[in-house]
């Protein structure tokens, strides 16, 4: 009986010879059905063609090294099951919207920029002495801010989006969530320091809610719900009397 | 100073050094973005004394205990009093820690611990612990990170560590970093093995790094098989299942831990639970399936609320890479190689025997876990011997003297020429990097897994001398200066080759059984003989097999006794 | 000895990305939402038209002639479509937008949809039966 194989068409790039990236497609067996995009990445560098260059690390989808995108959708090469593709071709790209460093690899750096800019830390007027214990806090006061914490920094959302495809200089999905994962801390106290760069043109404004980067997001973050409410919580506080409070 | 490493342990070295200090610079180099190192994918907690019903005597003695009483005694009464300190700190920094009714921190019941102390984030603890270090280390300028670098070799002159040669992913541009304290927090080499749960950057750089520097490696013997890891992908099902009130069954429907640790049953440490399992599968009672034997972990009787409340992040692994749905269906799980006691010599404050070279967190060896870590001990060890190496390297430099460029730009040149030469220019070559690799593993785990046996250890000292000199044949595709992986993998699989052998030397001259190492030919534990550390020294460049030293372990207050659970 | 090749290395050009013009083809929700925006242009024509109606109708009711051809009744229900998908989106976005608090309990989103559905139902019979009224 044939052994069952499948087609990986990946790009290649590599800035000393190429001056595009280009395609390459790659036979390698199909042998397990719980195999993903991740596994056939690593057969192809380790049995066919060691120069292929892409990141990855914890292989459970936390650590958020290997975004990708997976026939035309960005998604964690670690989670994408060869099985949901097979027997048509799966075509893996580096990530839309960011510039390419070398085959699947990409430049994230912007991200880390804007990530420091929203001051993702616990703002406090008067730090707690450490022999105070701990700030009470409930289930349901975590709860408030608990969905945008669970941002893995994959840049899917980045991605997916078409306002930063098209305008490099937007704030962007995750770093809104993790600005609003602060702002909703009931520890936090600085809602204020981080409104000039959240509540700029480039900040949510920008956004104009094509809701895709929830809709990539492989952790459930709802990005778009974040920089929505933001918006409407910076518009009360602009517009009702005594809004502007600490 | 320099941090190696950008997890739970070096960014809180980092910040540790700059409060201590506000005026030093830190240099923190990872070879990947810090939120990707493996602290992340920790999952059920940390542990600390933290409730009045709790004493510090306990917490230590457990410890103790469950490092078969290879712990240093002084090192373990330390780290529990400091423990507390550092939950709190992560809690004043925004660690979402579960909290209970009355909204104070929260604690579960975890292996081998005789109360209810590990702290936790739901079941992504070491998520939320890693991004609340980083994104708190942001506001530090002092921090300046250097991301993508990967380092080669620490630079040692007078007998003092100087800094690092690293490279630089992106442009593949050669540098040495200089500075007059460096600490290692590179994690463990869960890589070296086939089955395990660590991910590809787990390749023990900092153990061997030091290990070439003349520094030695403790305990190397004793490598954590974590009993709950999925078959086929290696992937982590939490202690917290179990403490959660979890069940393991197997092909009987039995609890067979009742034959094995009857007071402690599921909550036994992790060494003997995964030594009841093969010992339950070589007898024939472990289920069968497409990628091994395995045991059934079933928390079906938990219900959907507990579980979505306390394992949410368990069921949604479960329903990816399984296919099932733990509230309905027992979750499928083997014993998977996942944490290694064993590291670069260091002491309480993390200092090695080479001046100027810390080292923190899971690649060193402190003295804390000895023959067998508890499981929520190793996030608080990160913290705790973190920010001790942090101060402590902090205050020596300093006070150190000023590190010269000349001799620096010298070695700088020969390493950069070294790896250029031996990878990047290399030609011919007939043996692929990722074969060797995977021999290796495969190797590794016949040969050292949870069972030894003489034979099975001799074997493996040759199969490893065998790879070692294939992979001076290997052909090396990618001659890119742009992030070449297939050098790192080269670079990574260097570092595992040397590393491993400490691994096998010194399992083969422990003749006893202690903690997690397991001699099927010295079943019995033999306290006149080895009740000591075995420091591993390398030979050379020449000689792969290392010299073996023995270190007496520190006793205060515990005598060790026989450990029945 | 050979000095080593990356002494005057810099860095290396990344690959610039670009977004293809044909960006919102690519994808269905990319398309629904393009044409959700694109429905404000329409509408927008149909309501000046609708300001230049009223301006002429204030020249006297004699000489006020409402549109009645066959195309302007087409763009009309081609404009009211659109709207009500606008409207309709926007309303079921309602839900997410809002984070609305009684008492301390966060109101489920399912509630708020539905009493936005509501208002807007009920806006739409007030608005209509003023108009009607007047009409009379």
């Amino acid at each position: 009986m044939a052994e069952k194989t499948i087609t990986i068409k990946a790009t290649r790039f590599d800035p000393d010879k190429d001056s595009a990236p280009r395609l390459q497609s790659y036979d390698i067996p199909f042998t397990d059905e719980a195999m993903v995009v991740l596994d056939a990445l690593n057969y192809i560098k380790a049995h066919v063609d060691g120069s292929l260059s892409y990141r990855w690390s914890c292989r459970m989808g936390i650590c958020g090294s290997c975004g990708m995108m997976v026939n035309g959708t960005p998604k964690l090469s670690c989670s994408a099951f060869l099985r949901d593709y097979w027997p048509k071709p799966v075509t893996v790209q580096p990530l839309n919207n960011f510039p390419i460093i070398r085959d699947l690899v990409i430049d994230m750096e912007d991200f880390m920029h804007k990530l420091k800019s929203v001051q993702p830390w616990i703002i406090r007027k008067q730090e707690l002495p450490l022999g105070a214990g701990e700030h009470r806090q409930t289930t349901a006061q975590i709860d408030e801010f608990k969905q945008f914490s669970q941002c893995i920094n994959c840049m899917l959302c980045y991605s997916a989006c078409p306002v930063y495809g098209l305008n490099n200089e937007f704030l962007g999905p995750a770093a809104i969530a993790l600005a609003r994962r602060y702002n909703l801390d009931s520890r936090d106290q600085g809602l204020t320091k981080r409104l000039p760069v959240i509540a700029d043109s480039e900040g949510v404004w920008e956004c104009s809610f094509v809701g895709e980067c929830s809709v990539v997001c492989p952790k459930g973050v709802d990005p778009a719900k974040a920089i929505q409410q933001t918006k409407l919580d910076t518009t009360l506080r602009f517009t009702l009397p005594f809004g502007n409070r600490d | 100073m320099l941090v190696i490493g950008g997890g739970l342990a070096g960014i809180r070295a980092a910040i540790a050094a700059v409060e201590a200090n506000p005026r030093i610079t830190v240099g923190m180099v990872s070879k990947v973005y810090p939120m990707r190192s493996h602290t992340v994918s920790a999952e059920g907690g940390a542990a600390a004394v933290l409730r009045p019903e709790d004493s510090y005597e306990t917490h230590a003695f457990d410890t103790i205990k469950g490092s078969d009483y290879l712990a240093d005694q002084d090192v373990v009464e330390a780290f529990v009093r400091e423990a507390p300190i550092e939950v709190i700190q992560m809690e004043h920094w925004g660690c979402p820690w579960s909290r209970d009714p009355d909204g104070k921190i929260s604690a579960r019941p975890f292996g081998g611990m005789t109360t209810w102390r590990t702290c936790f984030a739901a079941d992504k603890t070491g998520f939320h612990m890693l991004h609340t270090v980083f994104q708190t280390s942001l506001k530090y300028e002092q921090i300046h990170r250097h991301d993508e670098v990967f380092v080669t070799k620490l630079l040692v002159e007078d007998e003092r560590c100087i800094g690092v040669v690293a490279f630089d992913q992106r442009s593949g541009r050669f540098d040495a970093i200089t500075a007059k304290a460096t600490i290692l927090a590179t994690g463990g080499l869960g890589r070296i093995y086939a089955f395990t749960t660590n991910g590809n950057i787990c390749t023990g750089d900092g153990m061997a790094l030091a290990y070439r520097a003349g520094v030695g490696l403790k305990d190397m013997e004793m490598v954590q098989f974590h009993p709950t890891g999925l078959p086929f992908t290696g992937i982590l099902i939490t202690e917290a299942v179990r403490g959660e009130g979890g069940y393991l069954t197997n092909k009987n429907g039995d609890r067979f831990l009742k034959d094995y640790v009857p007071n402690k049953m599921e909550l036994g440490p992790r060494d003997i639970i995964s030594r009841a399992m093969i010992t339950e599968f070589d007898a024939g009672r472990g289920f069968e399936g497409p990628h091994g034997k395995y045991m059934n972990l079933d928390v079906r009787h938990l219900g959907e609320e507990v579980i979505d409340r306390k394992l949410p992040f368990m069921r949604e692994l479960g329903r990816e890479f399984v296919g099932i749905d733990i509230v309905n269906e027992p979750i499928p799980v083997r014993p998977v190689m996942h944490y290694m006691m064993g590291g670069v010599d260091a002491d309480i404050s993390g200092a090695t025997p080479l001046l100027g070279l810390y080292a923190a967190g899971e690649c060193a060896n402190v003295g804390l876990n000895g023959g067998n870590r508890l499981g929520s001990n190793s996030l608080s060890e990160c913290l705790v011997f973190g920010a001790a190496s942090g101060r402590a390297a902090a205050e020596h430099a300093s006070t150190a003297k000023a590190v010269t460029a000349n001799p620096v730009d010298a070695m700088l040149w020969d390493e950069a020429r070294r790896v250029e030469s031996a990878y990047l220019e290399k030609t011919g070559g007939d043996e692929k990097i990722g074969t060797i690799r995977e021999e290796m593993q495969r190797d590794m785990d016949a040969g050292a897994g949870v069972f030894r046996t003489k034979e099975g250890l001799q074997k493996l000292t040759d199969q490893l001398g065998g790879l070692r000199e294939r992979f001076e044949r290997i052909k090396v595709e990618d001659s890119s200066r742009t992030f070449n992986t297939e050098l790192t993998a080269a670079l990574e699989l260097d570092f595992m080759l040397e590393i491993s052998q400490t691994i096998v030397a010194s399992a083969l001259a422990r003749e006893e059984s202690r903690g997690a190492h397991a001699r099927k030919d010295f079943p019995e534990r033999n306290d006149e003989k080895y009740l000591k550390h075995t420091v591993a020294l390398s030979r050379g460049p020449e000689d792969p097999r290392p010299r073996l030293e023995y270190r007496d372990v520190r006793i205060t207050n515990f005598k060790p006794q026989a450990r029945v659970y | 000895m050979k000095a080593p090749a990356q002494a005057a290395r810099a860095e290396p050009r990344a690959y610039r990305w670009t977004m293809p013009a044909n960006w919102w083809t690519r994808n269905r929700h990319y398309f629904l939402y393009t044409v959700r925006e694109f429905t404000a242009l329409p509408m927008a024509l149909w309501l000046l038209w609708l300001l230049y109606d009223i301006k002429s109708a204030g020249a006297g009711a004699a000489n006020f002639q409402p549109p009645r051809s066959a195309a302007f009744i087409a763009f009309s229900a081609v404009c009211f479509l659109f709207a009500t998908y606008h409207s309709y989106t926007f309303l079921k976005l309602a839900g997410v937008i809002m984070h609305v608090k009684v008492l301390d309990k966060t109101v489920p989103p399912r509630a708020i949809i539905i009493t936005m559905f509501g208002l807007w139902a009920l806006a739409t019979v007030v608005i209509g039966a003023v108009l009607i009224g007047f009409a009379r």
